[in-house]
């Protein structure tokens, strides 16, 4: 943002409303230090002494996944793609509702009373699968809140109308972080679970309040009508929509399910729950969740669009939307901007303190859980299983805060310094399949299929690692070289078609899967019904 | 349009759904909180698993 954009952006946001925000970090950095008294074990440090009850956990992991990174990108996708993009919700919503009712994956898993996800690898599997799971969690997982920092620093920018030239965007990462790595460091599991419930509370009210207002400024009626008007059909339609289509909704099916799953920070909370049937009921209720997370923020997406084209169109031209040019030397800006931006527009002073709060509860909320997630896998299942001496609580504790910190630095670095085109959705989808399609095969395959073996489990794991080739700056030479291969323009837009970020992900699960399978039959493995029956007894 | 229709449906059920779960989950997540806390104090001595 230039100062011609800067001054076209500027926002409500006053004094009142920093002393808000300022007054609501401080309540959340007092709760940290008020529970760290109860962190005493691993058990406590990591799983809240495996104590929390329902309403508590349909808190803790709303608060979780509702972060400030999926409020970003669902707005980004509602912003580009109209309503065409509520598909994602909705298909999360109704996932996360069956494995509720059905309790697949998530209530087998909390039966054994495992503390990590490679934890279980290792019970099922053995020890070099925990270890390999456990090093590709963590890849996956650092790699996937990557840009969390900042892009939740560039709606802090965006709302507060601060120049993202310069200073403001470092400045902010450096202070969120900051107050997160402390808080998250001291308290463990416990703390992380109070603060997302206070931060629940704060983000829902705040949620609902900003959407009741967007649509009160803008006009129910007319929100629909400029995107009919600037979309046509495919601003509703996700099949016939060119930002999405078939495969790209059958993808987000996909997601949908690893992501309340299989995704270490959602099972972090299954395995904190109390009992299989509070888990159960748990993700029944928190499908709610699930879908509004998505679809609420990629609704202020489309209010933002239509505010750009209807109530300022002299952002337009910033965006790529509506007419007009932008003059030379000027710089388009990131859509990511458009929805915060907006937000500072609509909201009066004291609201916008409330709800940048409430976004701010967001960012922390996700940070502290996936912080501590990383960082309790990296100790229990690489370093801890690698030693030949066991491991004291104490030195377990201790570790982890450290592995917290260094956490926080790398994505404060990477923040500051990747270049990727992909949408930040897209971009984590593929970060975390890196992840997840060999977690998915191991744990399906592990909890319901006999006949999974050790060895389909270590390669499903490398195999899973295949999906990085998404990842927009491998992707693009990738899907280029093979058009050459058949004589065709080697254009973007002809790679982009070649090898989408969905078509990759898709691929990569069902090569992951065939992997797991064939492996399994051709090296069977001779303990593998005793060690199911092992498993399954939590021994 | 089918779809418009859709997402409307879509947009006020999940608004209103919100609001209840929002309303549950702050009365009786604080009760959780209580009862976690009275847990922990309980279980202060007991050796890590």
């Amino acid at each position: 943002m230039n100062d011609a954009m800067t001054t076209a952006a500027r926002t409500n946001f006053s004094a009142w409303d920093w002393a808000i925000v300022v007054a609501y970090l401080l309540i959340s950095l007092a709760i940290g230090l008020y529970v760290k008294r109860y962190a005493t074990t691993m058990t406590s440090y990591i799983a809240a002494g495996r104590g929390v009850g329902v309403w508590l956990g349909v808190a803790t992991m709303s608060g979780t996944e509702m972060g400030l990174i999926t409020v970003m990108y669902n707005a980004e996708k509602g912003f580009k793609g109209g309503f065409a993009a509520f598909h994602i919700g909705v298909l999360a919503g109704l996932v996360t509702l069956g494995v509720g009712l059905s309790g697949l994956i998530v209530g087998p898993l909390r039966e054994l009373g495992v503390l990590t996800i490679p934890e279980y690898y290792e019970r099922r599997f053995g020890r070099k699968t925990r270890v390999l799971g456990g090093v590709v969690l963590a890849l996956g997982g650092i790699l996937n809140m990557g840009l969390f920092l900042k892009v939740g620093s560039m709606f802090i920018v965006g709302v507060t109308g601060l120049s993202h030239a310069g200073w403001a965007v470092p400045l902010v990462m450096t202070g969120l972080l900051t107050l997160v790595l402390v808080y998250t460091v001291l308290g463990g599991m416990i703390s992380v679970v109070v603060t997302d419930y206070v931060q629940f509370v704060v983000l829902s009210c705040g949620m609902l309040l900003a959407t009741l207002l967007a649509i009160s400024q803008l006009g129910w009626t007319t929100i629909f009508e400029e995107i009919q008007l600037q979309f046509g059909a495919g601003g509703f339609d996700p099949l016939a929509s060119p930002a999405f289509g078939p495969e790209y909704v059958v993808w987000q099916a996909v997601l949908g399910l690893v992501g309340c799953a299989v995704w270490p920070t959602a099972i972090a909370r299954v395995l904190a729950m109390e009992s299989p049937t509070a888990v159960k009921r748990q993700f029944t209720w928190s499908s709610i969740a699930f879908a509004i997370r998505l679809i609420v923020p990629c609704f202020w997406g489309i209010c933002a669009f239509v505010f750009v084209t209807r109530v300022v169109p002299e952002l337009g031209p910033w965006f790529g939307v509506g007419e007009g040019e932008l003059a030379a030397g000027q710089e388009p800006v990131s859509a990511l901007y458009a929805m915060p931006i907006f937000m500072g527009r609509l909201l009066p002073v004291g609201i916008l303190g409330l709800v940048s709060a409430a976004m701010i509860a967001a960012f922390m909320s996700t940070h502290d859980s996936y912080l501590l997630c990383w960082s309790s896998v990296i100790v229990q299942d690489i370093i801890a299983p690698l030693r030949r001496e066991p491991l004291s609580i104490a030195a377990r504790v201790r570790l982890t805060r450290l592995l917290i910190v260094l956490i926080g630095g790398y994505i404060w670095a990477w923040g500051l310094f990747y270049e990727g085109g992909d949408d930040i959705w897209d971009y984590m989808a593929i970060t975390g399949a890196i992840y997840f399609t060999g977690a998915f095969a191991l744990l399906i395959g592990g909890l319901y299929w006999r006949g999974a073996s050790s060895s389909g489990a270590f390669c499903a794991l490398l195999a899973g690692c295949s999906a990085v080739l998404g990842l927009g700056p491998i992707r693009s030479p990738v899907a280029r070289w093979l058009l050459t291969l058949t004589d065709r323009p080697a254009t973007q837009e002809a790679a982009d078609t070649l090898l989408s970020s969905a078509r990759v992900g898709l691929l990569s699960v069902a090569f992951t899967l065939t992997v797991f399978v064939v492996v399994s039959l051709l090296r069977p493995d001779n303990r593998s019904a005793a060690t199911t029956a092992a498993a399954h007894r939590g021994e | 349009m089918v779809w418009v229709s859709i997402w409307k449906v879509v947009l006020v059920v999940s608004l209103a759904l919100f609001a209840m779960l929002t309303i549950i989950t702050t009365l009786l997540g604080a009760a959780d909180i209580r009862r976690l806390f009275r847990r922990l104090n309980d279980e202060h001595d007991t050796p890590d698993r």
